[in-house]
């Protein structure tokens, strides 16, 4: 069976935000900076209420940050 | 690093430092059978005493600290320590039944009919100590690894 990935582009959207802080991210979604950390690097996948909160905070749809993949 | 991830390091070096006491009694004295010696079952309760006194300390500092900064802990931290508990949980039961198998062939081996009034609340620390340190131990593995909500 083949695996299922799921990527996100919140690097590239902080960037393209007035190249927004890891700690403001966190703090604008209500979580730490060390999920933020892990979440960039690809090893925390989110619950769907974390990921529409980060999609709002750089508003833009949940498709725009996060990308599934199989 | 988390609150969290502060906690389990301090309840690991907590726990794992009672079991290195525990490891220096029990070879010092040759046995594990604590009660049968009166400053060994003294010293054994006062590290086990000190160890928990340890932890609640930690947690009333943790919880306090909590209180007065904002998202100190989030839905990953949740969804590590539900994992490190259900993980600790299925070791510390496996552990407790393997102790009474073998307490238990010891003493029956020695012909004996009855148990130490000691021998339950001896598995009952065994088992506690063990889930707190494999709790700490796989919440700070699954912190180096990938995990996901949904998982847990």
């Amino acid at each position: 069976m083949p695996t299922a990935r799921i990527n996100n582009q919140i690097r590239r959207l902080r960037f393209d935000h007035g190249e927004m802080t890891q700690e403001q991210l966190a703090e604008l979604a209500g979580c730490t900076r060390q999920t933020i950390i892990a979440l960039e690097q690809g090893k925390y996948v989110p619950s769907i209420e974390l990921a529409f909160k980060i999609a709002r905070v750089f508003g833009v749809t949940l498709e725009e940050v996060f990308q599934y993949s199989i | 690093m988390t609150i969290s991830q502060k906690t389990a390091w301090i309840q690991l070096v907590i726990f794992g430092a009672l079991v290195i006491g525990w490891v220096v009694l029990f070879s010092i004295k040759g046995t594990i059978f604590y009660w049968q010696d009166e400053t060994m079952k003294m010293t054994f309760y006062w590290l086990c005493a000190a160890a928990f006194i340890a932890l609640v300390v930690m947690h009333i500092i943790a919880g306090i600290l909590k209180g007065r900064l904002k998202a100190v802990t989030d839905e990953r931290d949740k969804s590590i320590f539900r994992k490190a508990s259900l993980w600790a949980t299925g070791v510390s039961y496996s552990v407790v039944a393997a102790l009474l198998l073998v307490l238990a062939i010891i003493y029956m081996d020695s012909g004996s009919e009855t148990v130490p009034v000691y021998f339950p609340l001896f598995i009952v620390i065994v088992g506690g100590v063990t889930l707190l340190l494999t709790q700490s131990i796989t919440a700070l593995l699954l912190y180096g690894r990938k995990v996901s909500h949904a998982d847990s």
